[in-house]
């Protein structure tokens, strides 16, 4: 009896994260009521208040759930010994499935709790875990210019993120990674090849 | 997949694991010498100086995010740091 209520709690608890993850993409994280939230994963508005005490609980699960899956998608993506354009072109192909949250994260993080920060550099730590090695390589064997690393991969995330932010601009009604995603690998790469 | 339980990183082969031992549920950068998981305030130090280095941030900064991220590992959901 006990499991099978626990594993009813577990069920709730999912659907309500995966309900809010879909509302806190197509509304943004602050603009998203836990009532919302209930109606969209059919349980009570009480109901939500079981599982998660607080609002910030549920943003902090669902934004721990979102960093979870990038970051694994991330690793399922980069091959170990890949080279920086094959890094540069699995983080793009890891963050466009999870695009429409992610832009509301980084467009809405500063005003956020510090756990969705520290989310956000958890996920930059992922792709800078692989490309450490692989900038440390190439510029070794003289095929990147000799440059820091957090310069190299800032300068990429901030032209990743220019474009995520403005996408209505770049790509009104659709995914902008979808759309930009290749030429932003080869411009960035012959910024930074020798 | 497997992650090190002290610093969420990837372990899909054994040789990433501690001591190249799959049994073992953290890397080999959260490993001693002995193959025995690093302290809290070793990985503290390791993961603060990882973010430095790849990312730039500051210094405190860094530490602060570290902290918040060890929080939710495995390793560190029930440690309390010292004040």
């Amino acid at each position: 009896m006990v499991a099978v209520r626990e594993r009813q709690k577990a069920k709730t608890r999912a659907r309500l994260v995966e309900a809010a993850l879909t509302l806190f993409a197509e509304r943004g994280i602050l603009a998203t009521r836990t009532a919302d939230v209930a109606t969209a994963a059919r349980v009570s508005h009480g109901a939500v208040f079981v599982h998660f005490p607080t609002r910030d609980d549920l943003v902090a699960a669902v934004i721990e759930e979102l960093g979870t899956r990038v970051t694994r998608r991330l690793h399922e993506l980069t091959e170990r010994k890949a080279g920086v354009r094959q890094i540069l072109t699995a983080h793009l192909a890891g963050l466009q499935e999870f695009e429409t949250l992610y832009t509301r994260l980084i467009t809405e993080g500063p005003v956020l709790p510090p756990f969705a920060r520290s989310t956000l550099v958890g996920i930059q730590s992922a792709i800078a875990f692989h490309l450490a090695d692989a900038v440390t390589r190439e510029t070794r064997s003289g095929s990147l210019k000799k440059m820091p690393l957090p310069m190299l991969f800032n300068t990429w995330l901030g032209l990743v993120h220019h474009y995520l932010v403005n996408r209505d601009l770049f790509a009104p009604g659709e995914f902008v990674l979808a759309r930009r995603g290749k030429d932003l690998v080869k411009h960035f790469m012959k910024l930074v090849k020798a | 997949m497997k992650t090190c339980i002290a610093c969420g990183m990837p372990m899909e082969k054994p040789e990433q694991h501690a001591s190249g031992d799959v049994k073992k549920d953290w890397c080999i950068h959260c490993a001693r010498e002995d193959g025995s998981m690093r302290s809290y305030d070793e990985c503290l130090v390791g993961m603060t100086g990882f973010i430095v280095k790849s990312q730039g941030l500051d210094e405190g900064a860094a530490r602060e995010m570290a902290k918040t991220m060890m929080a939710q590992l495995p390793a560190w959901k029930d440690h309390k740091p010292a004040q």
